[in-house]
C-alpha cells in the first residue's frame, strides 16, 4: 500500500472512532455501545498479543491467563496497596512480562498442538490459582474497584477523574480506543521493521533462522512477552470497567475467543485481530436478540466462514489485490 | 489404598478410551479434536434417549451412541475438514474450525438436550466387596467394557487392514500415498472412528456419573491433558496418559481432599514441569 | 597448517541406534572437502553434529581450535561456521531478496531497539544488506529471479539461494547438505561452478552429498562414512582405488558410482 494511501487509512480511521462513533451514538441514544465498543478494543488488545505469537509460529491459547493475572495485579494494588489505576496499569503489564519470561522459557521450545494445549492449560491454571490463593480471596473476588483517579501535573488536571464523566463509559471508551492505537501502531512498527522479518523467517523456518545467526530462543521470548503484556493490560483495563474480578472474569472460552478472533481477520495481517474482534464480539452481541438460538446460529456462521474464508476476512481484500498485479 | 487404585483403574480405562479417539484422530490428520468433549457428551445423550427414555436394552443404546457419533464424525471429516485442509494456507485453521464445531455441537446439545444433568438407572445393581475394596458391580462391567473396547482397538489397530492403511498413514502420509493407501479414504475412516470411541464413552458413563450439557469443555481440556502426558498421535501414550490420569485424580481425591479443591492445580503443576523435561510428552511424535 | 575445523571422536547415539560412531578428521582452510557415503551412512546426522543442531553423545568439533559442539545453532553460525539446508527448507513466502536480506543479519550493528525505531545504524545496514544480497544473488546467477517468491522458484534456482542464504551469513566454513541433490547433468556443472567460486572467495567448504562424480570432480579430499564409522578418507584419486569404499556401494542400485 503506498504511503499517502495509507496516511489517508489512518486519519478516515481515527475520525471514525474518535468523532464519528460517539456522534453516532449520541444520535442514536444507544450508551451501552461504548461499554460493547471498549469490550471490543479492549479484546482486541489481548488478540493483537495472541496474533502477535501466530506470527513467529505459535498457538497462544493463553492469553486468559494474562489478561486475569493483569486484571488481578491492577486490583490488588488499587485496593489493597492504594496505589492509582493509571500506575498499576504498566505494573500489570509488567508482571505478566515477568511470568510470561519464566514459563516461556521451557514451554516455548513445544511447537504446533504440544504448546497450544499447554497454553490451555495455562489459562485454568491461572483460574484455579485465583481461586486458591489468599491474595486474591478467592471465589468472593475483588470487588468495589474504585474508577480510575485523575492524573495532573503541575496542578493541571491531563485526565479527569472517571467518576465525575457524566457517563463512565464515554471515558472508558476513550481510554480503551486509545489504547487500542497505541497498541495496533506499535505493532504495525514492529513488523515492518526489522525485527518484524525476523518474526517472518521464524515461522516460516525456525532452524533456517538459527542457522543464520537469529538467536530464535530469546526472539521467541520477547515475542510472548510483548504478547503477555498486551493480555495483562487489557485485563487491568477491563476490570476497570467492571470494577470488579473474579477467578472466572477470563476463562479457557476467553483464550479461545482470542485465538478465534485472529482467525477470523486474518492471520496475515496486523489489523486482522482488530477487525476479527469486531466481528465476532459486535455479531454475538447481535445475536443475543434471537435468544436461545445464538450460540448455534454464531457458531455455525463461524464454521461457514472457516469454509468459505479459511484465510480470514481480511483475505478478500488482498486477494483480489494480488490477482490484478499478478504478472505471470 | 487399594481403592484408590482400583478407582484409579476404572477411571483410567474410561479416560484412556477417550484418549484414543483423540489421538486417533491426531495422527490421521494433524488436526487436535476441540469438539471431542461434546462428542463425549452427545454419545451420552443418545445412551440416555435410548436407555433411559425409551428403556431399550442398554447394548442398543451403546450401539445407537456408537452409530450416531461414527455418522457425525464422517460428515465432519468429509464436509468441513476436508474443505478447509484444501483451502487453507495455515495449518492451524483447522483449529479454528474445530473450536468452531465444538462450539456448534455445545448449541445443538443444549437446544436438543437442555441444560438439566440426566443420569439412567444403573445396568447393573449391587456391590462387590473383596478385602478392602468396595466397587460396584456397574462400574465393573463398563470398566470392563472399556478395556475390551481397547483392546479390540489395538487388535483393529495391528491386524486388519484398515487399522494397517491408518497406521502407516499416522506414520507418513506421503509415503503412504505413494503405496496406493486411499488417504482421504482412510482420514475420513479415522475421523469417525475417534468419534465414535468418544461417543462409547459418554454412552458407558452416563451409567454411572450421568451427563450434562456443560461437560464437553472439560472433558475436552482432560483428554489434552492425556495427550500432552502420554505423548500425541502414539496409541501406547493415549492408553498411558488415560491411566494416569485416572490415577492421579483418584490419588488427588483421596490424598489432597484436606486442602481443598487443589487436585487440579497439582496436576497441571505437574504437568507443566514434567513438559519441561519431556516436551513430546512419555512416547510423543514431535509436531512440525 | 592447521586445520579450520576438527572432528574429533564424534558420536552420536539416538537411544539403542549407534548413528555417528567415533568419527574424526579435520578440514583445511579453504579446501572443499566432501562426505560421502550410502544412505543411511549417517552423513546427515555429521551435518548436524557439525554445525551444532544435535549435540553428540561423545567427541567434540573444533573451530579454530575452540569448541563449538553443544553451542546453540545460531552462535555457532556467529563464529563462522554456516550450513544450508536441503532443498525444501527456504522462507517460502518471501522473495529471494529479502531472504538473502534476511540472511545478513550476522553482520547487523543496530540494536534490537535501533531495529524497531529504524535509527541510523539501522537503515545504513538495510541499505548495506540490500546491496550485499544484489551482489550475492548475481554472484550465483540468481539476478533475474531476485524478486521473485521463494516457493516459486525452479529447483535449481532454489539450490543457489540456499547457497546465497548462507553466504549472507559471512560464514569461513559452509556446510552444503546435498547441493547436488536431484540435479541433471548441466544443473550439476552448473552447481560444481558454483561452489567453486564460493570456495575463491576464501570460504572453505564442506559438503555432503550423494552424487559421486560431482563429489569427485569438486573436492580436494573426501570422507567416506558407513554405518556411522568413517571408513576412509583421501583425495579423490584415493578413494577410487580404495577396496572398502567399493565394497560399501556395491549392491546399492541406481548409484551412479562415476568411478
Amino acid at each position: 500500500m503506498s504511503r499517502p494511501l495509507r496516511l489517508a487509512g489512518l486519519a478516515v480511521f481515527l475520525l471514525a472512532v474518535f468523532l464519528a462513533v460517539p456522534l453516532a451514538i449520541k444520535a442514536a441514544g444507544r450508551t451501552d455501545f461504548y461499554y460493547t465498543l471498549s469490550s471490543v478494543a479492549l479484546l482486541a488488545i489481548a488478540s493483537s498479543g495472541v496474533w502477535l505469537m501466530f506470527y513467529i509460529g505459535r498457538i497462544n491459547i493463553g492469553q486468559g491467563a494474562f489478561a486475569l493475572m493483569g486484571g488481578y495485579v491492577s486490583a490488588i494494588l488499587v485496593t489493597s496497596a492504594g496505589f492509582s489505576f493509571w500506575l498499576s496499569l504498566p505494573l500489570a503489564g509488567l508482571f505478566c512480562t515477568a511470568v510470561s519470561i519464566l514459563v516461556g522459557l521451557p514451554i516455548l521450545r513445544l511447537r504446533g498442538v504440544y504448546f497450544a494445549m499447554v497454553t490451555l492449560v495455562l489459562t485454568e491454571v491461572a483460574r484455579l490459582l485465583a481461586l486458591a490463593l489468599p491474595i486474591t480471596n478467592g471465589a468472593k473476588g475483588i470487588t468495589s474497584i474504585p474508577a480510575p483517579g485523575a492524573i495532573g501535573a503541575f496542578g493541571i488536571t491531563l485526565v479527569p477523574a472517571f467518576d465525575t464523566f457524566a457517563e463512565r463509559n464515554i471515558a472508558f471508551y476513550y481510554l480503551s480506543t486509545i489504547m487500542m492505537t497505541l497498541c495496533f501502531a506499535a505493532l504495525y512498527r514492529l513488523v515492518h521493521s526489522r525485527i518484524g522479518r525476523i518474526f517472518v523467517a521464524m515461522q516460516q523456518n525456525e532452524e533456517l533462522a538459527s542457522s543464520m545467526g537469529v538467536n530464535v530462543p530469546a526472539m521467541r521470548i520477547l515475542a510472548y512477552a510483548i504478547s503477555s503484556f498486551l493480555g495483562g493490560v487489557a485485563g487491568a483495563i477491563f476490570i476497570a470497567i467492571a470494577q470488579s474480578i473474579y477467578p472466572s472474569s477470563f476463562t479457557v472460552n476467553d483464550s479461545i475467543n482470542f485465538m478465534l478472533n485472529c482467525f477470523v481477520g486474518g492471520l496475515r495481517y496486523v489489523f486482522g485481530p482488530m477487525l476479527g474482534t469486531l466481528v465476532l464480539y459486535f455479531g454475538w452481541d447481535l445475536l443475543f436478540a434471537i435468544g436461545e438460538y445464538q450460540l448455534l446460529i454464531y457458531s455455525g456462521v463461524m464454521v461457514l466462514l472457516m469454509l468459505v474464508l479459511p484465510n480470514g476476512l481480511l483475505s478478500i481484500r488482498f486477494h483480489s489485490w494480488q490477482r490484478s498485479s499478478h504478472k505471470t | 489404598m487399594e481403592q484408590v487404585v482400583a478407582n484409579g483403574l476404572y477411571l483410567g480405562a474410561q479416560y484412556a478410551l477417550v484418549a484414543l479417539g483423540l489421538t486417533l484422530i491426531f495422527a490421521l490428520m494433524n488436526v487436535l479434536n476441540f469438539a471431542h468433549g461434546q462428542m463425549y457428551v452427545l454419545g451420552g445423550f443418545v445412551t440416555y434417549e435410548i436407555y433411559g427414555q425409551l428403556h431399550l436394552p442398554f447394548v442398543v443404546a451403546l450401539l445407537a451412541s456408537a452409530i450416531t457419533l461414527a455418522v457425525l464424525g464422517g460428515l465432519i471429516e468429509r464436509f468441513l475438514f476436508r474443505t478447509v485442509i484444501k483451502r487453507s494456507v495455515r495449518e492451524e485453521s483447522t483449529m479454528l474450525l474445530a473450536a468452531g464445531i465444538a462450539y456448534f455441537l455445545d448449541a445443538v446439545i443444549l437446544l436438543l438436550f437442555g441444560e438439566k444433568q440426566r443420569g439412567v438407572p444403573k445396568i447393573v445393581s449391587g456391590v462387590l466387596r473383596a478385602g478392602d475394596i468396595i466397587m460396584p458391580y456397574d462400574r465393573i462391567v463398563v470398566g470392563g467394557l472399556a478395556i475390551l473396547f481397547i483392546v479390540g482397538f489395538i487388535l483393529m489397530m495391528q491386524y486388519t487392514k484398515p487399522g494397517r492403511a491408518m497406521r502407516a498413514l499416522a506414520q507418513d502420509r506421503i509415503a503412504a500415498q505413494l503405496m496406493g493407501v486411499p488417504v482421504e479414504f482412510y482420514s475420513f475412516l479415522g475421523f469417525a472412528l475417534g468419534a465414535m470411541l468418544a461417543g462409547l464413552v459418554g454412552g458407558l458413563l452416563v451409567t454411572i456419573t450421568g451427563v450434562n450439557s456443560g461437560i464437553g469443555g472439560p472433558i475436552s481440556l482432560k483428554a489434552f491433558l492425556m495427550v500432552m502426558i502420554g505423548g500425541a498421535g502414539v496409541v501406547g501414550g493415549a492408553i498411558a496418559g488415560g491411566f494416569i490420569l485416572g490415577m492421579l485424580e483418584s490419588v488427588g481425591l483421596t490424598v489432597l481432599h484436606a486442602y481443598g479443591d487443589i487436585t487440579y492445580l497439582v496436576i497441571f503443576a505437574a504437568l507443566l514441569i514434567f513438559l519441561a523435561i519431556r516436551p513430546n510428552g512419555l512416547m510423543g511424535k514431535p509436531w512440525g | 597448517m592447521t586445520p579450520i575445523l576438527q572432528v574429533k571422536a564424534l558420536t552420536k547415539q539416538f537411544g539403542g541406534l549407534v548413528a555417528v560412531n567415533d568419527v574424526s578428521f579435520d578440514v583445511q582452510p579453504n579446501e572443499i572437502l566432501s562426505v560421502i557415503g550410502p544412505n543411511g551412512a549417517g552423513k546427515s546426522t555429521i551435518f548436524k553434529l557439525i554445525s551444532s543442531f544435535l549435540r553428540p553423545t561423545r567427541g567434540e568439533v573444533l573451530f579454530k581450535g575452540e569448541r563449538i559442539s553443544g553451542l546453540a545453532p545460531h552462535i555457532v553460525a556467529r563464529k563462522g561456521v554456516v550450513r544450508t539446508f536441503q532443498e525444501t527448507t527456504i522462507f517460502k513466502g518471501l522473495t529471494a531478496r529479502d531472504s538473502v536480506i534476511v540472511a545478513h543479519h550476522l553482520r547487523s550493528r543496530a540494536s534490537l531497539i535501533g531495529y524497531y525505531c529504524e535509527t541510523g545504524f539501522a537503515r545504513r545496514d538495510e541499505e548495506a544488506f540490500g546491496r550485499s544480497s544484489d551482489e550475492i544473488l548475481d554472484f550465483l546467477g540468481l539476478g533475474e529471479v531476485k524478486n521473485e517468491i521463494a516457493s516459486n522458484l525452479p529447483h535449481g534456482h532454489l539450490r543457489a539461494l540456499g547457497i546465497a542464504i548462507g553466504l549472507a551469513a559471512s560464514p569461513q566454513v559452509l556446510l552444503l547438505d546435498e547441493p547436488f541433490a536431484g540435479m541433471n547433468h548441466e544443473e550439476t556443472s552448473h552447481a560444481v561452478g558454483l561452489v567453486r567460486a564460493v570456495r575463491q572467495r576464501g570460504v572453505t567448504v564442506l559438503l555432503v552429498e550423494h552424487d559421486m562424480a560431482a563429489v569427485m570432480k569438486i573436492s580436494d579430499r573426501i570422507v567416506v562414512i558407513n554405518f556411522g564409522s568413517k571408513i576412509a578418507e583421501g583425495t579423490p584419486a584415493q578413494i577410487q582405488q580404495n577396496d572398502r569404499v567399493i565394497e560399501a556401494y556395491l549392491g546399492v542400485e541406481d548409484e551412479s558410482i562415476g568411478f
